[in-house]
């Protein structure tokens, strides 16, 4: 049997117990090649949910929808191992309860999906341990580290050319499972500290703070980069700063719900090599 | 003769050691180059990394911030907090081309005037080689210009 | 609309010398919102500050920009200033033009074009700043005094002595600590249960204190002036009220096999048992462990002895919740355990003891009366070799520091063993003799000139037996020779250490402690007994070791910091602390996390069918210090900190 098969198949389960009242999937998109999130209520409509090498997106935000949790019942939901990240980051930020959540694991490989062991967030410590032994994976790393060899004017251009076709339109922030903020600082104008006009200076400003907001909490599921309409490489920034937390830290985010938050602890000896 | 370069500096201080190792720097009557404004917070836990966006908005060509030795910090462990968020966005800085000799990071205790001093002085030299920041100063003056449609 | 007052101080020629007042004065004149502005001699003077006062009345100022000395000198003059004129004082800012700018500039244009930016940015600043009044604190007068050993005593009698309520709270049956096991006390040799029972009884009987013995703290919530402490009172089995003391149980208990841990082991006690002859109070309990009655269901002899059928089998753990203003810990230490030394044998040969073992021995309510025998035989040793630092200054076994009491009791047991054993040879291997305090070197000088200690100044490789003796195997250094004694017993110097369990209970009352677990105070010189956390102070060895006097100067010092408190009703508290928007708090709890001070609370937010809405950060006045760690890790900007808010620093930052 398949894993689209399996999955249909467990979430009719699922649904027709009663153990969840919710199964979050992806069904199929405007394009072959392409999927949408899906919500499935009734174990009838399992047959619409698809499983496959082009299921990219990162359903776990859906979660945090005001109200989904709040009656206590479980949830059902596809996630591959960054959406397992993301949800742990969630729960450790005590915006979910990770009990509530059942997860249908999968692994995305080029051509094809495999299933991952496991139904609780807390399943899959040795999966998510490979990872951060992986870690910073093979993808953009070349590009990443061109950037850094760049002299700082040089990076300065790269970027303002980037920024400049910015257009403020916030895709970015709401694919984010992260971005969960019930008043966005952009959005605060008591101070206004983030221009939120699209010049080069308000967009530079932006995504700065995007980037460290989601700094030690980003899981790299590249969402914020397919949703960027004018392909601004933000995943570049976003493993940037992920290098940083593992280095100084040893912090990969997303290891289990009761991981620390890298950026609100602290460590007395941690390095400084910086400080004058 | 070339009129030397001026750079604007901000400094962000925390009121219990920078800011009056800062006092004893004057009380002590010590001499520092004028370029430096002085903002001051309680302690470096409340140095948020956009004071020093803003900072560069207004036209600053270095930023300092600076506090407590580690461990001596009067709120216990503002500095610790703040060793950590610097040392994150230095390195965003860093990647999205903000010059790091710019942006400078500091322990300077109540006891320490003559470091305050120096520090101030060699930070101010070592801007004005650096010269203005015209690529940040060219992005605020994209902000000022109308746009023509 | 603002109205604004700038007031620019010469300060005599400090600041005019190097600063043109009157362009700073015109340049602000010019700056919006400003309605008045001033330069005058000195500010800070009567004269001027009576300027300050006019102009705020007649021009109604909504706030002033006082350009002079640092915040540091003159703020609280200003402010008061402000509040006699009918302003808000927090609606004054200072801009530091002198010692951040006409002392340490020699240019007097820029210095004045520093100055002209300075006093600006205070201006957008001071335009934001809001109306605070000081927080308002009650104040309960009541302490609470954790541990009963001398500091705790003497802590709760001084507190009590001012007319002050006191709880005194110890874990053991018996009010003492550690002071109630030795036997003389140095430099003046006199007895320790003479000048400590006084005390203990005293304690016991001041009508001000209230006295919980063989009780635990199990949980301490709130804040300065506002402590909620829950206490449990452990199950003596015997009826504290109705128990006369006549100690018939004591006698007729038939396990009396039990090692007597106020005696340090040497000693026997039955299972029912008061630790010691002068207990306080004195009044049994039944150590539910070895009692026979307790393990196997028969027994029952000493409520059959109790004449006054006092003995309850049934008795459960109570639990008090108290309120209280301040809280003093004076929970005392332990003694090191030395079986890392293998090479000393501690464990292996009975003759080798500790320090605090010897002081039972010479204790005359020990086990042996007084008289110095070994262990093993009972018999009276003839050469005793004293090893001291035996843990302490050992950072790769031991404690890396010195523990302070060691020197001192060594010399006195040297002294008392000479006293007591006439003829028997004392040696001492010492690393250095610290004896600093008043008659401390003086008596170790006795030790070894009258009472001829012989002092060996190196350390101890090996301790061995040979033919019933204790072979010790050391060098002296000064000689540079290798030395072997023959005793008949060793005495260990042993390391003081943080009681087992006082980094745990460092987190039950919210202070800090070191690697160790000794407990940190909040300046190790200016405010040796106070601890970061506000209403909670240190006495005694709990926070690093100390000896008797030092720990009744640190308990008193204590008291007076409690007192001191206790003068007010309420306390008065700046109003620079952080505040919470509840409507855009997401509840991430990185506030939480971050906060030193434990101040941000969950705060449930509810609807009107009382169903939980969401969870929100909610600061504890209280607790709160205000140095705004929390409001720069809110991502959503909702967390502010009065005084520093988010807009007075952009607006600060942006008029630079």
């Amino acid at each position: 049997m398949s894993i689209q098969e399996q999955y249909r198949k467990k979430a009719a389960e699922l649904l027709s117990s009663g153990e969840v009242k919710l199964v979050i999937g992806y069904g199929a998109g405007t394009t072959p090649d392409r999927r949408r999130p899906l919500f499935v209520r009734s174990a009838d409509e399992t047959s619409k949910l698809h499983l496959d090498a082009a299921c990219e997106a990162n359903l776990s935000g859906y979660l945090v929808t005001e109200g989904l949790l709040a009656d206590r019942k479980k949830v059902g939901i596809f996630l591959g191992p960054e959406g397992i990240r993301s949800v742990n980051i969630l729960a450790s930020e005590s915006q979910l309860d990770p009990d509530q959540i059942v997860i249908m694991g999968f692994n995305r490989e080029a051509e094809s999906v495999s299933a991952l062991e496991g139904s609780n967030v807390r399943d899959f410590p040795a999966m998510l341990a490979a990872l951060k032994e992986q870690a910073p994976g093979a993808g953009e790393q070349a590009l990443v580290e061109r950037i850094e060899n760049m002299t700082p004017e040089e990076r300065f251009t790269f970027w303002q050319a980037e920024f400049e076709k910015c257009i403020k339109c916030y895709a970015c922030r709401q694919v984010c499972p992260m971005c969960y903020c019930r008043r966005c600082i952009v959005d605060n104008n008591q101070p206004q500290w983030v221009q939120t006009s699209s010049h080069t200076l308000g967009n530079f400003e932006w995504n700065l703070v995007r980037a460290f907001h989601l700094s030690g909490r980003c899981v790299e599921c590249g969402g914020c980069d397919r949703a960027c309409p004018v392909n601004i490489p933000l995943r570049l920034i976003n493993r940037r700063m992920a290098m940083e937390v593992l280095d100084a830290y040893d912090h990969f985010s997303g290891m289990s719900p009761d991981q620390e938050t890298v950026l609100a602890s602290f460590k007395k000896d941690d390095p400084e090599t910086f400080i004058l | 003769m070339n009129e030397q370069f001026e750079p604007k500096i901000v400094a962000f201080v925390c009121t219990y050691c920078t800011y009056a190792g800062a006092d004893l720097a004057g009380t002590s009557r010590l001499k520092y180059p004028p370029n430096v404004r002085i903002v001051r917070l309680p302690c470096t836990g409340r140095i948020s990394p956009m004071f020093i966006l803003k900072a560069l908005q207004k036209g600053a060509d270095g930023v300092l911030v600076s506090g407590c030795h580690p461990g001596d910090c009067h709120f216990t462990s503002g500095n610790f907090h703040a060793r950590r968020r610097w040392t994150v966005f230095r390195a965003l800085l860093n990647f999205t081309g903000i010059p790091l000799d710019r942006i400078r990071f500091s322990w300077i205790s109540a006891a320490e005037g003559v470091k305050f001093a120096e520090l101030i002085s060699s930070l101010t030299d070592d801007i004005r080689k650096l010269g203005p920041f015209e690529q940040y100063k060219a992005m605020i003056h994209e902000t000022e210009t109308p746009v023509s449609l | 609309m603002a109205k604004i007052g700038v007031f620019i101080c010469h300060c005599g020629e400090n600041i005019a010398a190097r600063i043109d007042c009157a362009r700073l004065l015109s340049a602000m004149d010019d700056h919006p919102g400003v309605s008045v502005s001033l330069d005058y001699k000195y500010f800070c003077s009567d004269p001027g500050q009576e300027n300050v006062k006019k102009a705020i009345r007649e021009n109604n100022l909504t706030g002033i920009v006082v350009a002079a000395c640092s915040p540091r000198m003159h703020e609280a003059t200003f402010r008061k200033a402000c509040a006699e004129a009918g302003l808000n004082p927090y609606l004054c800012e200072i801009a530091n033009i002198r010692e951040q700018c006409s002392w340490v500039h020699s240019d007097r244009e820029k210095a004045t074009e520093k100055a002209i930016d300075i006093t600006r940015s205070l201006i957008e600043k001071v335009k934001r700043n809001n109306e605070l009044q000081p927080i308002e604190v009650p104040v309960t007068r009541k302490a609470l005094v954790i541990g009963g050993g001398i500091a705790g005593i003497q802590a709760a009698l001084d507190i009590a002595n001012a007319g002050q309520e006191v709880v005194l709270v110890e874990r053991e049956p018996s009010l003492g600590g550690h002071m109630a096991q030795l036997s003389e006390t140095f430099p003046t040799l006199d007895c320790s249960q003479c000048i400590m029972t006084p005390r203990m009884v005293e304690a016991a009987q001041h009508p001000k204190i209230e006295l919980l013995t063989y009780s635990e703290i199990e949980q301490v919530d709130g804040f300065i002036g506002n402590f909620t402490v829950k206490i449990r009172k452990k199950a003596r089995y015997v009826d504290m009220k109705t128990c006369t003391g006549c100690g018939d149980c004591i006698q007729k208990c038939p396990q009396k096999k039990i090692s007597d841990e106020f005696d340090c082991n040497l000693g026997k006690r039955p299972a029912i048992y008061t630790p010691f002859a002068q207990a306080v109070p004195n009044i049994p309990v039944i150590d539910k462990e070895n009692c026979t009655y307790f393990k196997n269901g028969k027994c029952r002899v000493c409520a059959k002895a109790c004449p006054i059928d006092c003995i309850n089998f049934e008795m459960q753990d109570e639990f008090v919740d108290i309120e209280v203003g301040a809280i003093v810990v004076a929970t005392g230490f332990q003694i090191q355990n030395t079986a890392m030394y293998g090479e000393y044998g501690y464990g292996k040969y009975p003759d080798v003891i500790t320090g605090l073992q010897f002081e039972r021995l010479a204790s005359a309510s020990g086990p042996t009366a007084g008289k110095i025998m070994r262990p093993s035989d009972g018999k009276e040793p003839e050469t005793v070799v004293f090893i001291q630092c035996a843990g302490s200054r050992d950072p790769s076994k031991g404690v890396k520091y010195c523990s302070k009491i060691c020197c001192m009791y060594t010399s006195k047991h040297a002294m008392l063993y000479a006293h007591k054993v006439h003829g028997g040879k004392a040696h001492v291997f010492y690393m250095d003799i610290r004896a600093a305090g008043k008659g401390y070197d003086e008596f170790t000088r006795r030790a070894i000139e009258e009472d001829e200690a012989s002092y060996l100044r190196g350390r101890v490789s090996k301790v061995w037996q040979e033919n019933g003796k204790l072979m010790v195997r050391g060098v002296d250094t000064l000689l540079g020779k290798p030395v072997e004694i023959a005793a008949d017993m060793v005495v260990l110097a042993t390391a003081i250490t943080p009681q087992p369990d006082a980094k745990e209970f460092a987190k039950v009352i919210g202070i800090g402690c070191d690697e160790y677990g000794f407990y940190n105070e909040a300046h190790l010189k200016l405010r040796p007994v106070e601890t970061a956390t506000a209403g909670i102070y240190l006495a005694g060895a709990c926070q690093s070791p100390k000896d008797i006097p030092d720990s009744v100067a640190q308990a008193s010092a204590c008291a007076s910091k409690v007192i001191g408190l206790f003068s007010r009703d309420r306390l008065e508290r700046e109003p620079v602390i952080a505040m919470n928007n509840e409507a855009t708090c997401s509840g991430c709890w990185g506030c939480f996390v971050a906060c030193p001070y434990g101040a941000i609370e969950k705060k449930d937010i509810l609807n009107r069918s009382g169903e939980l809405i969401k969870r929100v950060a909610f600061v504890n006045p209280g607790l709160c210090q205000g140095c705004g760690t929390c409001v720069t890790f809110c991502r959503s900007n909702s967390i502010d900190l009065a005084g520093f808010t988010e807009k007075q620093i952009f607006a600060e930052v942006m008029g630079l």
